[in-house]
C-alpha cells in the first residue's frame, strides 16, 4: 500500500555517475538583470536555433520545458561528428554521460545549509557534438539531470544524422518497430508498435530522420522504402511533435511545403 | 509501526497545519507522531473549479506581489521562483492537478467538482504562510524532492539540500571500486530526514546495512517514518544520541561513514534567508564558532569507527572548511587516513571531504 502511492516517475532506472564536474561557477551573462539567480538560457544559432518543447513524461508536458540547442552546424541543418548519432544512442546513461559537462544555475553564494531554494536547474553539454539540454522542472537535481539526459537523446535522434546508401538500404530493427503495423516490410517478430513514450523511440526516430534525409525530404520516396503509403507515413511524421518540426524545418530548407 | 494512511487522517490534518504566527521562531514539534505529507493524504475534500481557480489566482497574485523583495532582502525566493513551487503545491494538493492546470477541458466545467488532499481554506493558509512567514515551501507540503526520493520533513528537521546528494554518488564511486564495502556496515550521523542512510541504503548489497543517529528525537521520528516508507526497515537503523554514542558497541566495525553535520559559523546565524534561520532547527545548522566543531569531532571519531580501508565523506561549509579539515586531517591524524580529498559541488565550492581508514 504504501508502495503504491509513490508517484511512479520518482524510480529511476540507474544512478548517473561520473559526472565531470565544473571546477568554478558558472557565470551568467551580464545581460540579465539579477545575476545571482536562474534565468532560463535560449539561445538562438544559425538554422537550427529552433526551440524545441519535448514532452518527457508527465510533468514535461504540464510545466512547460524547455531546452536551446547549441550546436556547429553543417549546411543542411545536422551535426556533423566523426561518430554517427546511433553510436551516441546506443550508449548507456553512464557512457553518455561521460561525454557531457554538467552544470547547474545555482548562484554562487555559500549553498549548502545556508540556503533554501529549489533551483535545481540541470543543464547537460554533451562535449562531441556541442548539443546541450536542460531541465528545470522537475523538483530534484537528480530527476533534472535524469529529464535533461532523455532530452540529450531525443536531440541527438534529431541533430546528428547517419549516413546510409540508399540502392542497398533495409531499415534498421529500430525502425521497424516505430511503424504502424500495416507496413508490409515489418515482420511480426518486431512486437508491437513502439509509440514516442517508449525510451526506445529515439533510436527509431532518429533512422527514420536518416531515411528522409537522404530521400531529399520525400515522404512518398521514404514511404516506399518502408511499406508504406504516403498517407500512412505522413501520419506517423505527424504523430510526435519533435519529429514533425524536424521533418519540416528540412523540407523548408529543401523548398518544400511542410506536412500538416 | 505500518503507514495506514486513513486511520489518522483527522489527526494529521490538525498536526499538520500550524496556525499562523506572529513569533518567528518556529516550535519543536509536541508529539513525535510524524505529519504525513501532503501528497500522500486521500483526497477526501471536494471543491469546484472555479472555487478553486479562485485560490490560485489569489496565490498567484500574492507570489507576484512579492517580486524580487525577498531576493533583495535576503537572498529569498522571488516570484518566478514561489510561482513555481504553487505549481508543486497544485501538484501535491489536488488530485488531477493536469486537468486543473490545463483548463479549459473539455469535460471540465467551472461547477465540476474537484478533490483536493487539504480544505480550501487551508490551501488559503498554507500559502498565506510560505509567503508572509516565509514558510519554507517544503514544510508546507511536508515533503522535498531529493534524488529519486520523495521524503518527509517537517519543521524540526532540516530539508535535505541539493548539494548533499552529490555524497550518495561519491559512495556509490567508492563502493564501486572495492566492492567489499557494497555488503558492510555504514553509519550517517546526524540523519535528519534520513536522505543520506536512505539513498545508501539503496545501493548497498543484500548484507549492507546503515545505522543512522541524530540527536533530536524529531529527527529520528521522521528518519524512521521516511525509513518504513521506502521498505528498507531490515536496512537501516535510526538511534537516537549524539555523534558516535550509540555506535559504541560496534567501533571498528564499520565500512563506511557519512555525515552533513551542522557546519555554519554561529555567527552566520542571524543573517540567513528567513526560510532557513526562522524556520529549521538551530541544532541542524549552527556548528560553533567557526562552523567546524562538529566536523572536527567526525574526523576524530572516525579513526575508531572505521575498519582500515574503510570509506568517509563529509560536507563542509565550502573551501575554507575544507582546506582547514584536510589540513587538520593531514597534520594531527597522521598516518591514520590515506587519499583524503576535497570535492566541489556542482557550483565548484570544494564541498565535501572524502578518503579512506588506513589499512
Ligand atoms: C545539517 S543537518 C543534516 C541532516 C541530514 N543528514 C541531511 O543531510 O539532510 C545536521 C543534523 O545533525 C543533527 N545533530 C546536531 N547535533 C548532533 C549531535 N550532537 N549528535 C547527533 N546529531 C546531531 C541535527 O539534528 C541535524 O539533523
Amino acid at each position: 500500500m504504501v508502495r503504491s502511492v509513490f508517484k511512479s516517475f520518482l524510480y529511476l532506472p540507474k544512478t548517473i555517475t561520473n559526472i565531470s564536474i565544473l571546477t568554478h561557477p558558472i557565470s551568467i551573462p551580464s545581460t540579465y538583470p539579477t545575476p545571482r539567480i536562474y534565468r532560463p538560457v535560449v539561445k538562438k544559432i544559425q538554422q537550427i536555433g529552433s526551440l524545441f518543447s519535448v514532452p518527457v513524461g508527465e510533468l514535461g508536458s504540464l510545466f512547460s520545458a524547455k531546452y536551446s540547442i547549441n550546436a556547429s552546424s553543417n549546411g543542411n541543418g545536422s551535426v556533423d561528428t566523426g561518430l554517427g548519432g546511433r553510436d551516441y544512442l546506443l550508449m548507456s546513461d553512464e557512457e553518455l554521460m561521460r561525454q557531457c559537462e554538467m552544470s547547474t544555475f545555482k548562484a554562487s553564494g555559500p549553498g549548502g545549509q545556508h540556503r533554501n531554494k529549489r533551483e535545481s536547474a540541470v543543464r547537460l553539454k554533451h562535449n562531441p557534438t556541442g548539443i546541450v539540454a536542460q531541465a528545470v522542472e522537475d523538483r530534484s537535481q537528480h530527476m533534472n539531470r535524469a529529464s535533461a539526459l532523455s532530452r540529450l537523446r531525443v536531440l541527438l535522434a534529431l541533430k546528428v544524422r547517419n549516413n546510409i546508401d540508399l540502392d542497398t538500404y533495409t531499415p534498421p530493427q529500430e525502425l521497424l518497430q516505430i511503424l504502424p503495423a500495416k507496413s508490409t516490410i515489418r515482420v511480426s517478430k518486431c512486437g508491437p508498435q513502439i509509440g514516442p513514450n517508449n525510451p526506445k523511440f529515439a533510436l527509431g526516430m532518429q533512422a527514420l530522420l536518416d531515411l528522409l534525409f537522404a530521400v531529399e525530404g520525400s515522404v512518398s520516396d521514404a514511404a516506399k522504402k518502408l511499406g508504406l503509403s504516403t498517407g500512412a507515413l505522413s501520419r506517423l511524421l505527424l504523430s510526435d511533435d519533435n519529429l514533425r518540426m524536424a521533418v519540416n524545418e528540412f523540407r523548408k530548407s529543401k523548398g518544400i511545403k511542410p506536412l500538416k | 509501526m505500518k503507514v495506514d494512511i486513513c486511520e489518522c487522517v483527522e489527526e494529521m490534518r490538525l498536526s499538520f497545519i500550524r496556525p499562523i504566527s506572529c513569533c518567528a521562531v518556529s516550535s519543536p514539534a509536541t508529539s513525535l507522531k510524524p505529519q504525513t505529507p501532503l501528497f500522500l493524504r486521500p483526497p477526501t475534500f471536494k471543491t469546484t473549479i472555479s472555487d478553486l481557480k479562485k485560490w490560485h489566482l489569489w496565490a498567484k497574485s500574492l507570489a507576484s506581489s512579492v517580486g524580487s523583495t525577498f531576493l533583495e532582502l535576503d537572498n529569498g525566493p522571488d516570484s518566478d521562483l514561489l510561482l513555481r513551487e504553487l505549481n508543486w503545491l497544485v501538484e501535491d494538493a489536488v488530485e488531477t492537478p493536469k486537468l486543473f492546470l490545463q483548463q479549459p477541458h473539455k469535460d471540465y466545467h467551472d461547477n465540476s467538482s474537484v478533490s483536493i488532499r487539504a480544505s480550501l481554506e487551508d490551501l488559503y493558509m498554507l500559502w498565506k504562510q510560505r509567503v508572509e512567514e516565509r514558510r519554507p515551501f517544503q514544510y508546507v507540503v511536508g515533503c522535498e524532492h531529493w534524488r529519486d526520493l520523495v521524503l518527509s520533513v517537517q519543521e524540526g528537521v532540516l530539508i535535505p539540500r541539493p548539494e548533499t546528494e552529490l555524497i550518495v554518488d561519491l559512495v556509490d564511486d567508492a563502493i564501486k571500486e572495492n566492492e567489499e564495502l557494497r555488503e558492510g556496515l555504514w553509519a550517517d550521523l546526524g540523519t535528519g530526514s534520513g536522505a543520506l542512510a536512505i539513498g545508501i541504503a539503496r545501493i548497498l548489497g543484500t548484507s549492507g546495512r546503515v545505522v543512522a543517529t541524530d540527536l533530536s528525537p524529531v529527527a529520528t521520528a521522521v528518519a524512521s517514518y521516511n525509513v518504513q516508507r521506502y521498505d528498507l526497515e531490515e536496512k537501516v537503523y535510526v538511534k537516537q544520541g549524539s555523534w558516535f554514542e550509540p555506535l559504541r558497541d560496534d567501533e571498528g566495525e564499520f565500512v563506511g561513514l557519512v555525515s552533513n553535520p551542522p557546519y555554519i559559523p554561529s555567527k552566520d546565524i542571524d543573517g540567513l534567508q528567513a526560510e532557513v534561520g526562522r524556520h529549521e532547527p538551530r541544532l541542524a545548522l549552527d556548528g560553533g564558532a567557526s562552523g567546524v566543531n562538529d566536523l572536527i569531532h567526525l574526523c576524530d571519531g572516525a579513526v575508531s569507527l572505521l575498519k582500515p580501508g574503510g570509506f568517509f565523506a563529509f560536507e563542509t561549509n565550502g573551501d575554507e572548511q575544507s582546506k582547514s579539515l584536510v589540513h587538520y586531517i593531514e597534520t594531527k591524524k597522521q598516518g591514520s587516513f590515506s587519499k583524503v580529498k576535497m570535492v566541489p559541488d556542482f557550483a565548484g565550492i570544494q564541498r565535501f571531504i572524502t578518503g579512506f581508514r588506513g589499512r
